[in-house]
């Protein structure tokens, strides 16, 4: 056996810090953040937003964050599955529906401070790249936020960019270039408008509802029953989402009608007890162990 | 003395430029550090301290069997170790309670100590006010109170203000934005009594600023304590030594730029610029050009070539020139 030097030794060990908790997990990119929520030294100590965006499997979450000295604070939120509200029941993931959850969060935040009437974004979404300027009237300036995509790739037509063409649309300044949406090309280094429009209606999912619809029947039925039950035929995917738009626009706190009553926190609380496991006692764990013998012995 | 590094690869050499001394330093980062012993009380302190200067801050968990009065030398290595120029020690025992030790350095070198004993019945942490907190990253306001501060004489409250100072500043900025106005930090003592012992504590307090609509175009301000509260007692200080703290002082001379003169602008846009000539020497002005006046005629021929250059160089003393 060579000679290997012990580099792991006791006083590594003693010496060693651990990293903070969400860098172990690998939740947090702590490069990333530090610089999303203190400010460059030629802006003159001015506070600053983050428009966080995440995707689950079922849902997507949208926050708008300031950092406080003793934890963020959440200033507003949006969720797709509120989408229900306005008419979107399904792919409340895809890049439409995460439009849809920027252009509902910037209509929020914007009601909040009431600056809704000032800042109207883009009423016909077309897909052209535009930022969010100076209201013309008192020339007052935009509510800025930064995008905060977390640990999501940001490649060429990602849906963190549909949410944030949704919030940018909706009437937030949020800093970005065009070269992140879907119709980018490459080569010529512009923007299809077109395409992007395309995307903001979902007209990727027509096309394939289309597509399989012709091809294969039964893959189409098992891809889209949700929407076969609810009789949504692929052409009239884009007025869906134009209507829903429409209604975001004029009540950006519509509740879900089925949805009750908010629960309290000792509800929240009571519903995760039912998914916490349990340690067993020693007990138990006997006779789980007799009982198993017990079957062997079958 | 530790070796010094010669950067091997670009990586490398990046990392010790921004450590190297600059005409204007880099902000000053904080290290804090704890005692094999140390209070809750103290560690909280730390806690919110350090929560005050994210992100110019570190925060070490380990205990360090460290006694910043007797040995420092760990201190300096800590210092150099993380780029920190400024040091925070907690520390609690029998003799000494909830003591913090304020250390500053200059080339990872101890300047100055000194020793604050926290009074755990008034202490009070961040968390505990139940109100908004000010943004991460903030300049604060400083406000020093009280006479003691502002003895001409160098002594612990001069360097209770001298510390705190350096604690909180931050990064330089030459503006401010109003909205970054957040919150107040006042630090506070009275006045010295007469034929009592024990000297006034520092009370410091940190205040969040709340800006109301007043019906003018100013609103009405309006202050509420955010938190941490602490009340300290001078304890222990070591004074910088004389010339190092004249090397630390020192200002690299060309960090001004220097105004620039007899240049200017006229209303049409034009850059002016004025030019001195020097002295004119009125030995080689061109008279009437006379047979009798020549000193000889061998070097006559060369000085008349010289003769036609200074004519045309003579007249003008203020000559605009155009760029």
């Amino acid at each position: 056996m060579p000679f290997t030097k012990l580099v792991k030794n006791s006083a590594y060990y003693s010496r060693y810090q651990t990293k903070y908790k969400r860098r172990r997990s690998g939740k947090t990119d702590y490069y990333a953040r530090k610089r999303l929520i203190t400010q460059a030294k030629n802006k003159y100590n001015a506070p600053k937003y983050r428009l966080v965006v995440r995707f689950t499997n079922r849902d997507i979450v949208m926050q708008i964050v300031t950092s406080e000295i003793t934890g963020d604070k959440v200033f507003a939120a949006a969720y797709s599955h509120e989408l229900k509200a306005y008419g979107v029941e399904h792919g409340l993931t895809n890049w439409a529906a995460a439009y849809c959850t920027g252009l509902l969060i910037a209509r929020r935040v914007l009601n909040k401070l009431g600056m809704d009437k000032d800042f109207t974004g883009v009423e016909e979404a077309d897909g052209e790249y535009n930022l969010t300027e100076a209201s013309e009237g008192e020339g007052r300036r935009p509510f800025k936020a930064f995008l905060d995509v977390g640990l999501h790739r940001t490649s060429t037509g990602a849906r963190i960019f549909g949410a944030m063409k949704g919030a940018s649309d909706g009437g937030i300044l949020i800093p970005h270039s065009e070269n992140r949406f879907p119709g980018f090309d490459m080569e010529t280094k512009e923007l299809d408008a077109e395409t992007l429009r395309k995307y903001i209606f979902a007209g990727h999912v027509a096309e394939y509802m289309e597509t399989l619809a012709d091809d294969d029947e039964e893959r189409y039925k098992s891809q889209f029953q949700g929407y076969i039950d609810d009789e949504i035929e692929a052409e009239g995917l884009e007025e869906l989402y134009q209507e829903a738009h429409k209604q975001i626009r004029a009540d950006p706190f519509k509740k879900v009608d089925e949805a009750g009553e908010k629960k309290t926190k000792e509800e929240h609380k009571k519903e995760s007890i039912k998914f916490k496991g349990y340690k067993l006692s020693k007990e138990q764990k006997m006779e789980r162990v007799k009982a198993k013998i017990a079957e062997l012995k079958e | 003395m530790l070796r010094q590094i010669k950067p091997r690869n670009a990586r490398s050499k990046r990392a010790l430029d921004k450590k190297a001394p600059k005409p204007i330093e880099n902000p000053k980062t904080t290290l804090f550090l704890r005692y094999t012993t140390c209070s809750q009380i103290v560690q909280d302190a730390l806690g919110d301290l350090n929560q005050l200067r994210i992100p110019l801050a570190k925060k070490f968990t380990k205990k360090n069997e460290i006694h910043p009065f007797e040995d420092a030398s760990s201190l300096e290595f800590f210092a150099e170790k993380n780029d920190a120029s400024l040091l925070v020690f907690g520390s609690s025992s029998k003799k000494r309670p909830h003591a913090i030790n304020l250390v500053r350095t200059f080339g990872y070198k101890v300047l100055d100590m000194l020793e604050l004993y926290l009074d755990p019945d008034s202490f009070r942490r961040l968390n505990q006010f139940k109100n908004k907190k000010c943004a991460v990253g903030l300049k604060p306001m400083l406000l020093f109170a009280g006479t003691p501060f502002e003895t001409p004489v160098q002594n612990e409250y001069t360097l209770v203000k001298s510390f705190f100072t350096d604690f909180f500043k931050g990064e330089p900025a030459d503006k401010v934005d109003v909205m970054g106005l957040q919150y107040i930090v006042s630090i506070s003592a009275r006045e010295p009594v007469e034929g009592e012992d024990s000297k006034p504590s520092v009370h410091l307090r940190v205040y969040l600023i709340r800006t109301k609509k007043a019906g003018q175009k100013l609103p009405r301000v309006e202050v509420e304590e955010m938190g941490p509260r602490m009340d300290f007692r001078v304890g222990r200080v070591k004074e910088a030594d004389e010339a190092m703290l004249k090397e630390a002082m020192r200002r690299a001379k060309n960090t001004l730029e220097r105004p620039k003169k007899n240049i200017s602008t006229d209303i049409v846009g034009d850059k002016i610029g004025r030019i001195h000539l020097g002295k004119q020497d009125l030995k080689e002005l061109q008279t009437r050009k006379m047979k009798g006046l020549k000193r000889s005629r061998d070097i006559a021929d060369s000085e008349d070539e010289e003769m036609d250059d200074v004519i045309s160089d003579e007249e003008p003393v203020k000559k605009p020139k155009r760029v």
